[in-house]
């Protein structure tokens, strides 16, 4: 009577006791990396775009935390900051927990044992790509911690350690993982790791290894430009040759809120019928679209009406549509790009440019601008970068206009140190008919190179554990 | 009276048959006063009437000649005997042995003078009579120790219940309740016409005997039982209105065009414009910037208006109870109905028990009880805050019958939400419930005084709820919809050995062995749509729509609970008192090795005045000391926590809907008991006697072992795990006096208390503090020596004028003009979270009640009043109302604000903008004075004398009348519709943010009843 009462069974909980004992169970165990990278992707813009002068917050909505960022005023009291810190450990949390336990199930088929390593270590080093370049050092953290004054006391890491377990795993998962024809897509592939890599290396300013790598992702595996910029954005076409590794959402049942985000608060026709209105295209970058540019209307819509007044006439209210699919609100099918061969040949134009080989690193930036104006028109001549710091300038100028709030400007403007001198005024709001923007002035700092560490993380762990980076 | 009564009892004789001999007349105690209630019964017969609230009685005998014996509670039995029809007056004398009023205790009764603990005891005299969706209503202010808090205005709302304050930071402290000793059951399942009496144990040395859940304390509830004698048909019921206490200060037509011109020039001027230019028609000024002056316009609906109603409130209930020596029934019925103030919301209760005990022979009792009910409530759709917020220049309603939004009036710059009466009629959000508690048990009487007890109960509970909104009641224009179902089946069998006898009349000895086996199974499932795929709006089941996996589920858990109990209570000379007891239980929600707790606890007592020294000072009736210490304990966490447990999540590779699995929850193999340890000690006393009786408690209780989800740092890949780690204090005091004020033909007595809870963190374990913060930066503190959840944020010292002043002052990064001063604590010359101080706290400091009873001929009246003082409420619901979205304002809170240099507002209101929430959240801006002074209820009634009574064939019958919350006087500056409604819930784990009013809580109702309670 006594062990029926006392010790009744858990019929529907799965424990750390019962579950990993199988290829299915760490499979799923790997979907569920995904499934949380997944969950903090669409809403990194508000600390990598909104602090940039891509993007300006809406004063018709508040998300807390955003505000302080748009007038670049990051603290370690920002919420935004901590739950990204916290999203990301619980990525990687999951992606130990996979290489944990991957030798217990004994009934893997060929290669999938390989397969689930090489996805865990992908998945960890892009997280840990995305801490170190927004906090810098951060603990390194490679199996599960199971006690909690233990954890307590687990101090930052240094940059270069964060980098080169990044490296580290990146290789292995290079070895181990499959060709994307091998692998669902959504599910990170050798391409997809070698492609991380490059970008690493062009982060760590170690060209002759950029380069490396990502010749061998050209040269490997067969990903070429879509024609059309506008096609990366459409449910039909967001599998295509371009995408590298994309995170995969269905509408209603696993959709993402990010199509919604940018839609004006009444909605956008044929889109959704209201928006949450968050944030709004700055003039800043509006204006640096050229004629002819096709990417301007792939990415910001200039002319408005409410969905449910067809007959009212056109206003000028432009919103950020590069995600403007038809959804539901707030649960958007629109699968988002984390590594595109449009980034991959502007890294090695960059690549290039400081091995010093100017003429072939504008043949790679032409590639790319060639694809956005449909000609050759618009290509830049070796007249137009007479020196580094012009080619810096039109290199940051087309990431800016191709990714735009694809949450690759702030770390462009931080790497390349842009950042003190383009941020101290951004044009937000464009008056049409007056043809004059509202302009804030700004005091960017040099400091903001690395986001506060969140002050709860600072207090979690043992006084004196977890250093503030400078200036906060 | 006596002669009224006489005459028209008299006439009553005329005109029946002359076949029996009518006994009336009256009993009165020694010092004179009418007793209500005394049972008078015909010796060997099965005649009985008992007094009414006059102490007249009026029976019919077979005509010979006979005894009547007189009983009541407290006083010494006597025999009368008759030979003829006529009156007997009876005067009853108080049994010298002692005051024999019982209170149930765990398990048992007592007499009230051996009880050495803190046990507060409510009969149902005309609580029941008193309109209150549910029981714990129409307690509120009649108990020292107990705040009852209405933090909820809904139809069936359930109050918070607080019994000497908050210990637990995670597991709960709600008390257990047990009704007819039944641990672990809900007021919501019973009905207060059934109820006798209502017994709380507030210390540990009574709750310990139900030990691992009694650390909230204990509610007993006692229902009504068959008494000997003719059948007694009791009928009660009221109906009445309930009117919602307002708001009056919205702002329309032309002030309110005012106000949002003024807010959009602030926001124009934020964003570098230049507010000079026109705020119409001027192509200057971008079009979010603009106003349009349509919005003056008619129609300027007050959406608080257009969504409350008067709702009407009513309530049935029949019983019948009678029986033999050998079998006594209680048979009753009930209906409870309400609507809500906030229009659509309804809830429904309908009710039977029933109770047969049975007398076998002298050896063997048993009986059986069972107790169904139904409950139905429909929640409306939203909370107040969106409902009552909506622009005025928006119609209630289109002549073609559809809802129009604010944006058909003008486009992009006002809410997109839907119309609030769109809202109301176009979600239904219904849920039932229902319950059947039952039990069966068979009690002998081994020997003289030593009784053994086992009973079967079961307390079975299902319910349904669903969910479904209209495309026109949403925004987003599509629809929605969930169905879930729950069942949950809860045996318990419980065996005592019951020992009781007096030896020589001076050693009084009880004691007590029981065991209980408690298990509890359940199974719940839930089911919703895709969003936006229902094919209609007519069809709400979502038969009509694509069922969406990631929200689809069905699961099954279950606990157990064995349990071995005992105790000992001696008293000598009823002078001197001692008891213990010591509770063993094992629980399934703990780890393999910790699964056993064990709470013990002792008290003792001393009656100082059965000592002869005290025999010279006649004042004094009653005199007791008493002391106790008990533990008591919690086990209110989830099933199976102590288990690292691994639940899906969602992904799509392929774009093909997949469930992955992760560790979701840290586990914790060494969890345990969370322990409360309390003291207490008390003094009774009886004056004049016992005219003025007073009873004094202080107690100090600390809770150790909390199980509490403490934070821990993120990189171990969560943010908290329940663990045992913490101590909380509460300490306090509490008094209770009870008085005649006047006995004679206008009597008034006052039942008058007070208590005052300091509750303080002790230890987290190592840490000095733990703060949680909310989105807009207020924080919760738990910190060492403060009380819990403290709110922790900024102190204001202004608003920062102009940019000059944003320069040269020390402000939050990225101030501007307009957004508040706060002070810089330590001096720094910045303002960052070390500037945060505490700005008070969600616990009232001192929480009184007074109960008033006048009765003056056949006239009652009762007045009970409640108050509060030193709470403090997070009224974060205000900035709705200050211009967000362009929605509706109030004048009080607009007026005083920052609009631009040149109109500073009152210099203590910042510019309140959506926009700058982040600037003043954290701050004590939307602090308020949540104190308040009420008159819970006031009950008038007028009960028809006994000889009119009995014309009519009744035995008694009361009209009355009532009113709920006739008056609540808040602080000035206080703006929520209710000084106890947080909407985001009290203590509830470390994430907690008791006090806050985020969304608004729905406004307190003045009910206004009339009732009838009529017996035969």
């Amino acid at each position: 009577c006594h062990q029926e009462l006392l010790e009744p069974n858990p019929e529907s909980l799965l424990t750390t006791a019962n579950f990993f004992n199988s290829a299915k169970d760490m499979d799923q165990a790997v979907l569920g990396v995904y499934s949380r990278m997944q969950a903090r992707k669409p809403g990194d813009y508000l600390l990598l775009e909104v602090p940039t002068d891509n993007l300006y917050l809406s004063s018709n909505t508040s998300v807390a935390g955003a505000p302080e960022l748009d007038v670049l005023a990051p603290t370690s009291a920002n919420p935004l900051l901590n739950n990204f810190w916290i999203s990301n450990y619980n990525i990687i949390f999951r992606a130990n927990s996979v290489l944990n336990n991957i030798d217990k199930p004994t009934d893997y088929k060929a290669a999938q044992k390989d397969q689930f390593i090489g996805e865990a270590k992908f998945m960890r080093a892009l997280t840990y790509f995305d801490l170190v370049r927004v906090f810098g050092g951060v603990p390194k953290v490679t199996v599960p911690l199971t006690r909690i004054d233990e954890s307590r006391q687990v101090p930052r890491n240094s940059e270069e350690e964060i980098y080169n377990l990044i490296i580290e795993d990146l290789k292995d998962a290079i070895d181990k993982l499959p060709v994307q024809t091998s692998i669902a897509r959504g599910r990170a592939s050798k391409a997809a790791a070698v492609a991380l890599l490059g970008k690493v290396y062009v982060y760590r300013k170690d060209w002759p290894n950029a380069k490396t790598y990502l010749e061998q992702l050209f040269r490997d595996f067969n990903y070429s430009l879509v024609p059309n910029f506008a096609n990366l954005w459409k449910l039909t076409t967001e599998d295509n040759s371009e995408v590298i590794f994309a995170l995969k959402y269905v509408e209603g049942t696993n959709g993402h809120g990010l199509s919604t985000d940018f839609i004006p608060n009444a909605g956008a026709p044929g889109v959704v019928d209201r928006g949450a209105e968050v944030a709004l295209p700055s003039w800043s970058l509006h204006k640096k679209y050229e004629e002819g540019d096709t990417r301007k209307a792939a990415t910001i819509t200039e002319m408005w009406r409410a969905p449910n007044r067809p007959n009212d006439p056109l206003v000028w209210l432009p919103f950020v549509s590069k995600y403007a699919v038809p959804h539901t609100y707030g649960a958007s099918g629109l699968d988002l790009p984390v590594l595109r061969l449009a980034d991959m040949i502007l890294l090695y134009a960059e690549t290039l440019y400081e091995l010093n080989q100017p003429d072939q690193a504008l043949a790679q930036l032409n590639k790319v601008r060639e694809r956005a104006f449909g000609d050759a028109a618009h290509n830049y001549s070796l007249a137009d970068i007479p020196n580094r710091d012009a080619f810096i300038d039109k290199l940051l100028l087309e990431r800016q206009l191709e990714f735009a709030y694809e949450n690759e400007r702030w770390f462009d403007l931080m790497r390349t140190s842009r950042y003190t001198t383009v941020m101290t005024a951004e044009e937000r709001i464009y008056n049409n008919t007056t043809k004059t923007p509202l302009v804030v002035s700004l005091a960017p700092k040099a400091f903001h190179k690395y986001l506060p560490i969140p002050l709860p993380q600072i207090d979690q762990a043992a006084p004196n554990v977890l250093a503030q980076n400078e200036g906060y | 009276a006596t002669a009224s009564t006489s005459s028209s009892v008299a006439a009553a004789r005329a005109a029946v048959r002359l076949v029996d001999w009518e006994i009336t007349g009256k009993v009165v105690s020694e010092r004179g006063e009418a007793l209500p209630g005394v049972t008078v019964l015909l010796k060997g017969g099965s005649v009985g009437a008992t007094t009414d609230a006059n102490g007249n009685f009026a029976l019919r005998v077979p005509e010979t000649a006979g005894t009547l014996i007189f009983s009541y509670i407290g006083s010494v039995t006597k025999e009368v005997s008759f030979s003829g029809a006529g009156a007997i007056n009876v005067t009853l004398s108080d049994d010298a042995k002692a005051l024999q009023e019982v209170v149930v205790v765990g398990y048992g009764t007592m007499k009230k003078s051996s009880v050495t603990a803190a046990v507060a005891k409510i009969e149902n005299k005309i609580l029941d009579q008193v309109p209150a969706g549910r029981p714990e209503t129409a307690l509120v202010g009649r108990l020292a120790g107990v705040n009852i808090a209405q933090t909820r205005s809904t139809p069936g709302a359930a109050p918070l219940i607080r019994i000497r304050g908050a210990g637990s930071i995670d597991a709960g402290n709600d008390p257990l309740v047990v009704i007819d000793g039944f641990p672990g059951g809900s007021l919501g399942q019973i009905n207060m016409n059934d109820v006798e009496s209502i017994e709380v144990l507030k210390d540990a040395s009574s709750a310990a005997i139900y030990g691992s859940r009694a650390a909230g304390g204990v509610i007993i509830v006692t229902t009504k039982k068959g008494q000997t004698g003719k059948p007694k048909l009791n009928f009660n019921t009221y109906y009445g209105v309930s009117k919602p206490m307002l708001h009056d200060d919205w702002v329309t037509g032309e002030e309110y065009y005012n106000y949002v011109v003024k807010y959009q020039n602030r926001e124009f001027a934020w964003a570098g414009g230049d507010p000079s230019i026109p705020v119409w028609g001027d192509p200057r000024r971008p079009a979010q910037y603009q106003v349009n002056p349509i919005i003056k316009e008619e129609p300027q609906t007050i959406w608080q208006d257009e969504v409350l109603q008067r709702a009407p409130i009513q309530s049935y209930n029949f019983s019948v109870s009678g029986g033999t020596d050998a079998v006594k029934y209680y048979v009753s019925a009930t209906h409870n109905g309400e609507e809500g103030i906030v229009k659509t919301a309804s809830y429904k209760f309908y009710g039977v028990r029933a109770n047969v005990d049975v007398k076998v022979n002298k050896i063997i009792n048993m009986g059986f009880l069972l107790n169904p009910s139904y409950a139905k409530r429909r929640d409306a759709g939203s909370l107040m805050v969106s409902l009552v917020k909506y622009p005025p220049f928006v119609a209630p309603r289109n002549p073609d019958g559809t809802y129009p939004k604010a944006r058909d009036y003008w486009g992009q710059n006002v809410t997109s939400q839907a119309n609030p009466n769109g809202i109301l009629n176009g979600t239904f959000n219904t849920s039932s419930a229902l319950n059947n508690v039952g039990e069966a048990y068979l009690s002998l009487e081994l020997l003289k005084g030593l009784n053994f007890r086992t009973s079967v109960g079961t307390n079975i509970s299902s319910g349904s709820s669903d969910y479904f909104q209209a495309s026109f009641a949403t925004n987003s224009g599509s629809t929605s919809g969930s169905a879930s179902d729950y069942r949950t089946i809860n045996l318990l069998n419980e065996n005592t050995l019951n020992y009781n006898r007096t030896f020589k009349d001076i050693h009084e000895v009880s004691g007590l062995l029981g065991a209980s086996y408690q298990q509890s199974t359940s199974r719940s499932t839930s089911l919703a749509a895709v969003p936006g795929s229902f094919n209609n709006d007519i069809i709400h089941t979502l038969n009509n729509a694509i069922i969406n996996p990631a929200g689809t589920s069905s699961y099954r858990e279950g606990w157990g609970l064995v349990s071995y109990f005992s105790r000992l209570h001696y008293a000598f000379k009823e002078k001197y008192l001692l008891s213990g007891s010591l509770r063993a239980d094992g629980s399934s929600r703990f780890a393999p090795d910790n699964k056993w707790g064990y709470f013990p606890s002792a008290s003792v007592g001393w009656r100082v005045s059965q000592e002869g020294f005290m025999q010279d000072i006649p004042a004094v009736s009653e005199l007791k000391l008493r002391g106790s210490y008990g533990a008591t304990g919690n086990f209110n966490i989830g099933n199976f926590s102590y288990l690292g447990g691994i639940t899906s999540v969602n992904y799509s590779p392929n774009n093909v809907f997949a469930k992955g699995m992760a560790q979701t929850s840290f586990g914790n193999d060494k969890l345990k008991w969370e322990k409360t340890n309390s003291y207490d000690f008390g003094v009774e006393l009886g004056l004049f006697q016992n005219r003025i009786n007073m009873v004094l408690d202080f107690y100090d209780k600390t809770t150790t072992d909390q199980l509490y989800n403490v934070a821990i740092p993120a990189i171990t890949g969560f943010t908290g795990t329940l663990s045992n780690i913490g101590e909380i204090r509460n300490k306090g005091v509490e008094l209770e006096l009870n008085t005649k004020n006047l006995t004679g033909d206008f009597k008034w007595s006052t039942f008058f208390n007070v208590s005052r809870n300091r509750n303080e963190v002790v230890s987290l374990g190592g840490l000095q503090e733990r703060t949680v913060t909310d989105t807009y930066g207020m924080s919760w503190l738990l910190r060492v020596g403060e009380p819990m959840f403290s709110y922790y944020g900024y102190r204001t010292i202004g608003v920062l004028q102009n940019a000059e002043e944003v320069k040269n002052s020390p402000v939050l990064a990225g101030s501007k003009p307009g957004n508040p001063k706060y002070q810089d604590v330590n001096g720094d010359n910045k303002i960052d979270p070390q500037d945060r101080v505490i700005l008070g706290n969600f616990q009232p400091k001192l929480f009184l009640g007074m109960s008033n009873d006048f009765a003056w001929k056949n006239f009652d009246l009762n007045i009970t009043m409640q108050a509060s003082l030193g709470a403090k409420m997070y009224t974060f619901e205000n900035q709705s109302y200050q211009g967000n979205v362009l929605g509706a304002m109030r004048r009080s809170l607009v007026e005083t604000q920052w609009w631009s240099p040149a109109e500073p507002g009152d210099g203590k209101m910042p510019a309140a903008a959506l926009s700058q929430l982040n600037f003043q959240g954290a701050s004590d801006i939307y602090i308020e004075n949540a104190s308040f002074l009420s008159v819970r209820n006031l009950n008038l009634g007028y009960t028809l004398p006994v000889g009119i009574a009995e014309k009519f064939r009744m035995n008694s019958l009361r009209v009355y009348t009532s009113i709920n919350n006739l008056l609540m006087v808040t602080d000035k500056n206080f703006h929520g519709y209710n000084p106890e409604g947080y909407t985001a819930g009290e203590i509830g784990g470390v994430n907690s943010m008791p006090g806050y009013n985020a969304n608004g809580s729905e406004p307190i109702n003045r009910v206004f009843t009339v009732g009838l309670n009529v017996s035969f």
